[in-house]
């Protein structure tokens, strides 16, 4: 007779791992108990080795769907008497060690949802109803171990019925933590100056959609802006009000059909939006599009969610609505309102009527959103149903704990320890104030649930400016530790790398902009990564910024400055001609930025892809005014879209200064001469950014081939642009190398972070 | 080491080099106890019997020497007299030193000496002693002029840039960046219509009726780095954050097209002719009200408050809160 002491360390807790273990022992008749320890799992089993061992191999293979293990101990010893009579589930214990974590929130599961719509159950119609296998997880702990008492539910004292469940280890809610009821739980209302008195506050928060009014909706994880997504005027009545003119909204549907009215989905598209962890997914308009034409002004595609949690399946049932508009409710570039008086306050004069319920949310969320190129998925954003997920860096790193804060834009930031890397929620612009509070509240509550009281090693990126950067000095401070400053691109490289389990690459690594090793600004780079060096072997051509971060706002200054040199007329008659509505203050402008081109007061230098897809858009006036991130860029994608490839531009690639450069004033000359004799400028936006795409792509090539290195990775912001992914990938194939992407993270800065705590892992491996 | 020209910029690289070499190699810095070298005020304090001797000192190196609203002789008094006023002392007097290149137009230099006597007959403050000299072709830009001032207060009466405590209005005096800007469009040649002027004006007679109310607390004159670069450092070397109302700071429309075409912050280029100060909140309207009929004090606003917090913070009515940070020499792009 044999006894075993496991440790299950994983998604072990809050997703139903107890009762399948008790089920489990039961069944193979071996006595012992099971408990949470702090935030692992401890099983003692007693009874023959063989059993003891089936049960291992049964309980990897049908552990609870939410549940994952990273790791199980085992320690065998034989005995000659038993201890225990029975198989039991034990009290926790909040001794802590381990690395387990908090699982991220799961979208209502079908059991619930039966439940919700079934008018003979005592759950009908209650939104916030929620099992061991669905609900919110992340967005209501407060500490460890998670037990209802450390959660938003604990105001929540369960009345006898659902106590009874939750005791009760065969039922689906035992120990479930956020399970509840209409008698003892969260109750939603509705709010325009004071509760407005109803029985039904959602049938009621259906009717005002209806009629067009704008409504916020405290949810999960964060609030929503809601409206009908068929209903022009509402959609543009929240678009001023927002100060939003053209940034696109996300919608939700009831279901797979009602989304296909509007969009195409393909299989994988399918699987995604009806997953547990229900993120936005972009989808590709159908040409036929009933929805109001500003949900997503000038693009081809359109970001969808079906319902997550009771609140959305109960909205629907009220109504005929196809989709609702569903933006995150804050002011641009602030954090989502999470507190009942803060939305009242916040989005007074945005929102119509507000739908409030009293349940805090104590971490906020935002939704997540991926999208698909050539079937393959990538995150533009891993938040809400992933977060905080860990990343497995047991290879790189046992030991190292290390707190790393991302960029300044769209940050996310990184806990690693115990080998583990938990990447934040999405946190947002972190130049912002109230960003930043956020910022620091999250990383308090992260490094909480995470069991991390002091780090080693403060990872930041290389920009001397940015807030995160003066965060990680302070924080470095604080904890007495190591402070490592990560060169943007190679942190994004890094990320891609760990993703792909790959130690060397030649790695394109196109965005907007990071602060480059020279102290200029980079952002179409070659990389060579190896370990925890890099070295940069090519970039787009350095090209000025006349006015900084005005010629991001305004692209036809960069387009000015790409064309200065090459263009043989008149360019400031050209400008006059063609752009002028693209400078606010007219010709006058136009003679200070020629002015600026020549003194250089004021204009920056930089090898952006970004910049050259915004110069490019609005040479061909697709975009002369970016209002939101990506705005030119993303339009120039949407143009090209349609084109049926028949134009060729051919791409230049010089060496300069021990590195490959790529001729972009060349491609927008050609972009111009292509203008000038008539082509389509749905043809010239296409062959434009498919000759940035396979010169970055040829100077990766160049560059393997001079290093003998046989994989090339596409990351950055950029490859979120089907097209130029899609045609790097096949460049780089048809040459005979293989070609990563992003698969289980952020192209884009998202998972910055993410790669700061690999290049920690590396540099402190030595 | 070489020195660049961003460790004349007034941000945190020339901090950095004043830290570093020049006072880690000075040793005396301060006498009979007032305010020294490492202090890094707008002037020095000699506490003498009942009184401080207030003491300042300034190189004027202006391109271009003539610009709108003023010329280099101007600046070179009035930035001096600003410095003691803004130390809550009365100026009395300065000296100046004029370094010339071999070639410098005579009369040229007489408009600047002129404007010199100007200000010095605006302010009642006498220019009581100089020195000239000449340096040869291709040595010297033009000109270079420093003057030291010298003013009085009543001892204990200084105001420092750490006197700032939570609570504390912060008035401005006027419109903001009208000097950077007037300068770098015109040395720039953008040709710009002229209704871009320097502010350049001494402040004396703002000051001394804020004085004469009483409750001002902390002050200084934003000249290189702006407001921006003021608001840090008041807020910096008294420990306490502020809030500050966007909405409330004035930024005349021509400086604020011209900022919005070269794309440089108003909020980080230089003024000549403003304060900012913070007041008691009790006394915070009195002072406004006086401030007000002071000459250049029309457009004076209270700008927001200190609290307890560690950042600058502008608000918008629209935009929400962000963080004004110290402006940098270079700036380097951020936006994605
Ligand atoms: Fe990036
Ligand atoms: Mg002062
Ligand atoms: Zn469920
Ligand atoms: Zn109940």
């Amino acid at each position: 007779m044999y006894r075993a002491q496991l440790t299950v360390e994983g998604i072990v807790q809050g997703v139903g791992f107890r009762p399948a273990v008790y089920r489990l022992a039961h069944e193979l008749g071996l006595t012992g108990y099971v408990r949470n320890m702090g935030n692992l799992v401890e099983i003692v089993l007693e009874g023959d080795e063989e059993r003891i061992k089936r049960f291992i191999e049964r309980l990897k293979a049908e552990k609870p769907p939410i549940s994952r293990i990273t790791r199980i101990n085992n320690e065998m010893t034989a005995i000659d008497s038993p201890s225990f009579s029975d198989f039991s589930i034990k009290e926790s214990s909040s001794e802590s060690s381990g690395t387990s974590v908090i699982p991220a929130d799961v979208a209502t599961c079908s059991r619930c949802l039966e439940e919700i719509m079934d008018e003979d159950n005592r759950r009908y119609l209650y939104p916030f109803t929620a099992c061991t296998d669905c609900g919110p997880r992340f967005t209501v702990i407060e500490s460890i171990p998670y037990d209802r008492e450390r959660t938003s539910m604990r105001e929540f004292p369960l009345c006898s019925s659902c106590m009874e469940e939750y005791l009760n280890p065969l039922d689906r809610r035992y120990h479930a933590e956020a399970t509840c009821c209409p008698v003892c739980g969260p109750r939603p209302f509705l709010w325009r100056g004071d509760v407005i008195e109803t029985d039904n506050p959602l049938k009621m928060a259906a009717e005002f959609l209806d009629e067009g009014e704008i409504l916020a909706v405290k949810g999960i994880g964060g609030t929503h802006l809601v409206c009908r997504a068929d209903d022009e005027d509402a959609v543009m009545k929240l678009r001023s009000r927002l100060g939003r003119p053209s940034q696109p909204f996300a919608c939700m549907s009831p279901d797979v059909p009602s989304v296909e009215v509007y969009a195409c989905i393909s299989e994988a598209e399918e699987k995604a939006l009806t997953s547990r962890r229900r993120p936005i997914v972009v989808l590709n308009k159908n040409s036929d599009y009933p929805l109001a034409p500003s949900v997503a002004p000038g693009l081809h595609n359109i970001g969808v969610m079906l319902p997550y949690s009771g609140m959305h399946h109960v909205l629907f049932r009220y109504t005929a609505a196809p989709a609702y508009v569903m933006t995150s409710a804050n002011k641009p570039g602030d954090p989502m309102f999470i507190r009942n008086s803060e939305i009242t306050r916040g989005l007074e004069g945005i929102a119509d009527y507000f739908l409030l319920h009293d349940r805090k949310i104590i971490n906020r969320c935002d939704d997540s959103v991926v999208r698909f190129r050539g079937g393959e998925m990538a995150f533009i954003r891993r938040s809400r149903g992933y977060a905080p997920e860990p990343y497995d860096l047991t290879h790189l790193s046992e030991n190292l704990s290390a707190l790393c804060l991302g960029p300044e834009l769209d940050v996310t930031f990184s806990v690693l320890k115990g080998g583990q890397c938990y990447v934040s929620q999405h946190i947002g612009n972190t130049s912002r104030y109230d960003t930043l509070l956020f910022l620091k509240d999250a990383v308090n509550y992260l490094m909480g649930i995470t069991g991390t009281e002091s780090v080693d090693v403060i990872a930041c990126d290389l920009h001397p400016q940015f807030l995160t950067t003066s965060y990680a000095e302070e924080l470095s401070e604080r904890f007495s530790a190591d402070i490592l400053r990560v060169q943007h691109h190679h942190a994004h490289a890094l990320a891609l790398m760990l993703d792909n389990g790959v130690g060397e690459c030649v790695c394109i690594a196109a965005d907007g902009v990071g602060y480059g090793a020279d102290g200029t600004s980079w952002g179409g780079e070659i990389l060579h990564c190896h370990g925890p060096e890099y070295s940069r072997v090519g970039s787009l051509m350095p090209q000025k910024m006349p006015g900084g971060d005005l010629a991001t706002r305004y692209p036809a200054r960069m387009l000015l400055s790409m064309l200065l040199d090459s263009y043989d007329g008149d360019i400031r008659e050209l400008f006059i001609e063609r752009y002028l509505d693209y400078f606010p203050h007219g010709e006058r402008e136009i003679d200070v930025v020629l002015k600026q081109m020549e003194t250089g007061l004021n204009t920056g230098v930089s090898s952006s892809t970004g910049r050259a897809l915004d110069a490019i858009s609005a040479a061909l006036r697709i975009c002369g005014m970016r209002t939101y991130e990506g705005e030119c860029a993303m339009k120039l994608e949407s143009t090209a879209f349609r084109a049926k490839g028949e134009l060729k531009i051919p791409f230049r690639i010089m060496k300069r200064d021990g590195r490959y450069i790529l001729d972009t004033s060349g491609i927008l000359m050609d972009v111009m001469d292509f203008l000038e004799s008539g082509e389509k400028r749905a043809e010239i936006a296409h062959a434009a950014q498919r000759a940035v795409a396979e010169g970055l792509a040829e100077m990766a090539v160049l560059a393997a081939e001079d290093l003998g290195v046989e994989v090339i990775g596409g990351t950055g912001g950029v490859f979120y642009n089907e097209a130029i992914s899609l045609a790097v990938r096949d460049y780089v194939k048809e040459r005979g190398y293989s070609f990563i992407q992003h698969r289980n993270s952020c192209a884009g800065d998202g998972s910055v972070s993410l790669g700061q705590a690999v290049a920690a892992a590396l540099e402190y491996r030595k | 080491m070489k020195i660049g020209m961003s460790h004349g910029a007034g941000g945190e690289v020339m901090q950095d080099l004043i830290s570093n070499i020049i006072l880690s190699n000075i040793h005396n810095t301060r006498v009979n106890g007032g305010v020294g070298l490492e202090d890094l005020d707008d002037g020095a304090s000699i506490p003498l019997g009942d009184y401080e001797i207030v003491m300042s000192t300034d190189g004027h190196t202006v391109d271009p020497l003539f610009f709108p609203g003023g010329d280099i002789g101007k600046i070179s008094v009035a930035g001096t007299v600003n410095d003691i006023s803004v130390m809550g002392a009365r100026p009395l007097a300065i000296a100046s030193a004029m370094i010339l290149s071999e070639g410098f137009p005579g009369e040229d230099l007489e408009r600047i000496v002129q404007s010199m006597d100007a200000v010095s007959r605006e302010t009642g403050v006498s220019i009581v002693t100089g020195d000239t000299k000449v340096m040869e072709r291709g040595k010297l830009d033009r000109m270079v002029i420093t003057t030291t001032g010298i003013g009085v207060v009543k001892r204990g009466e200084i105001i420092r840039d750490s006197g700032l405590r939570p609570g504390d209005k912060i008035i401005l005096t006027g419109s903001v960046g009208d000097h950077g800007m007037a300068l770098m469009a015109f040395r720039e040649g953008f040709g710009f219509d002229t209704d871009l002027e320097s502010d350049v004006a001494p402040v004396w007679g703002m000051v001394e009726a804020a004085l004469e109310v009483g409750g001002v607390t902390a002050m200084k004159d934003p000249t290189r780095g702006g407001i921006a670069n003021a608001l840090n450092e008041l807020a910096d070397k008294s420990g306490v954050g502020m809030v500050v109302d966007e909405d409330m700071i004035p930024v005349r429309e021509e400086v604020r097209a011209v900022s919005e075409m070269l794309g440089i912050d108003p909020y980080e280029v230089a003024n000549e002719g403003k304060v900012i100060m913070g007041v008691d909140p009790e006394y915070a309207e009195d002072v406004l009200r006086a401030v007000r009929k002071a000459p250049y004090g029309e457009n004076a606003r209270i700008i927001g408050e200190a609290n307890q917090d560690s950042h600058v913070i502008l608000e918008t009515s629209l935009g929400g809160r962000r963080i004004l940070e110290a402006p940098v020499a270079d700036p380097v792009p951020r936006v994605c």
